[in-house]
């Protein structure tokens, strides 16, 4: 970013997105829980910022632009594909505890296991807040919803999870 | 419970979580993007040109066929509640086929009728009938070159407005002038035959407007007089006469 505000003339859509590109994964990665996915959504946002890149590129913060991209990207997904999908009734966890004491390693992925089951928007909910440290309102606008409907998304899977995680750690118990 | 508590609890596991599978993501290609956004948007760009073009040479083609076709002897257009006050579309368009439905015939029975009142048994309009439609198709009768002059399409609340004009009207309209006739000048030059859809399909009004015989509207059961109220609603762009020996003794129309 730093780049990014120190330009003084347009930035190089090559560069930007050699020293982008990493992020926007990583981003999309957690956002999809699948590489395939992850590649295929950056690549359709850095399609669609490259054809209007003059615009993209004078915004305030070019990657969070991008990233609003890749979220869109998804989103469509959603609407294209993943609705014939049956959705998960409640999380389920999918990771077997950690046999070798490594609790926190373990923990994190029962944690991920579980997200991926949440329903999609909540997952993306979930994603903009945890992992990009969106505020509610910046989530609903991301996902064209209300802040008040961010936070129920947020809270919602935050609920399933917690009703899941006890009842595995009562069962491992 | 305070509502922010699971928040508070499982959001630091949850980023912990992410970040960690986000920094030990394996498999993630993030070489060749750029260059494979611009080869996509290249590839879109050529797409939307060549559609372009094509849609550029499909109407050019369009027109130059139109051009070089055949030029057509029926005049024919289109016309709707604004043709009622006599703002017709006008212009000379191909020929409609005439076998599709609702299309003036080439070949019509007021041709061989010679203009007389001879609307064929069952094909008249009983004025009580609802009408959805309206093709008003106007005929040149002179012998040996007679032909369709023109037609226009007029949508149901013309069609209905024409009826109810024409029903409301005596048998003979005593305004208009009496000519004797021979049989050579009695002959009207042309006529106009007014198809109406109806749900048991096409019916006719025989409109005479011209000759010295008879002028009026004929349904084949009735005869109503030349007035110039039903004939302003259809008289417009391709079926409005230049004038006849009726018409001009009409005002308004």
């Amino acid at each position: 970013m730093a780049a990014a505000e120190a330009r003084t003339g347009p930035i190089d859509f090559e560069l930007w997105v050699t020293e982008k590109a990493d992020a926007l994964l990583r981003f999309a990665y957690v956002l999809t829980g699948d590489s395939a996915l992850a590649e295929d959504a950056v690549q359709d946002a850095l399609t669609t910022a490259c054809a209007r890149w003059s615009r993209v590129s004078s915004a305030d913060d070019p990657e969070a632009y991008v990233k609003r991209m890749v979220v869109n990207a998804h989103i469509s997904w959603w609407r294209r594909f993943r609705r014939r999908e049956a959705p998960a009734a409640d999380p389920v966890r999918t990771a077997p505890p950690a046999p070798d004491g490594t609790a926190a390693r373990a923990e994190a992925d029962a944690v991920w296991a579980l997200c991926a089951t949440l329903p999609d928007k909540q997952r993306a909910a979930v994603v903009l807040r945890f992992y990009e440290e969106l505020s509610y309102a910046e989530i609903g606008a991301l996902l064209h919803c209300a802040e008040a409907t961010a936070r129920s998304h947020v809270h919602r899977a935050l609920a399933a999870l917690k009703t899941t995680l006890s009842k595995e750690g009562a069962e491992d118990a | 419970m305070p509502e922010h508590e699971p928040e508070q609890e499982l959001g630091p596991k949850i980023a912990d979580a992410f970040q960690h599978h986000a920094d030990t993501a394996t498999g993630l290609q993030a070489r060749g993007m750029a260059a494979e956004a611009r080869r996509r948007v290249r590839k879109r760009r050529q797409a939307l040109t060549i559609a372009a073009a094509a849609a550029v040479v499909a109407v050019a083609i369009g027109g130059v066929w139109n051009a070089v076709g055949e030029p057509s002897q029926v005049a024919s257009s289109s016309g709707d509640s604004k043709a009622a006050s006599g703002a017709g579309s006008g212009g000379f368009k191909a020929e409609e086929p005439t076998t599709a439905e609702g299309a003036c015939p080439a070949d019509h029975p007021i041709l061989k009728a010679g203009g007389h009142v001879a609307v064929p048994a069952g094909t008249g309009l009983d004025l009580q009938t609802p009408v959805s439609g309206l093709r008003a198709c106007r005929y040149r009768l002179t012998p040996g070159a007679t032909m369709l002059l023109g037609q226009e399409r007029f949508n149901a609340d013309v069609a209905q407005q024409v009826v109810d004009a024409i029903k409301v009207l005596p048998q003979r309209n005593p305004d208009l002038p009496v000519f004797r006739c021979t049989p050579k000048t009695a002959q009207p030059s042309e006529a106009i035959v007014l198809r109406f859809d109806t749900a048991a399909g096409v019916r006719e009004i025989w409109v005479e407007y011209d000759g010295c015989d008879s002028a009026g509207f004929f349904t084949g059961t009735h005869t109503y007089g030349l007035y110039a109220a039903p004939l302003k609603f259809f008289m417009t762009g391709t079926v409005r006469p230049t004038g006849g020996t009726y018409l001009d003794a009409l005002q308004g129309w």
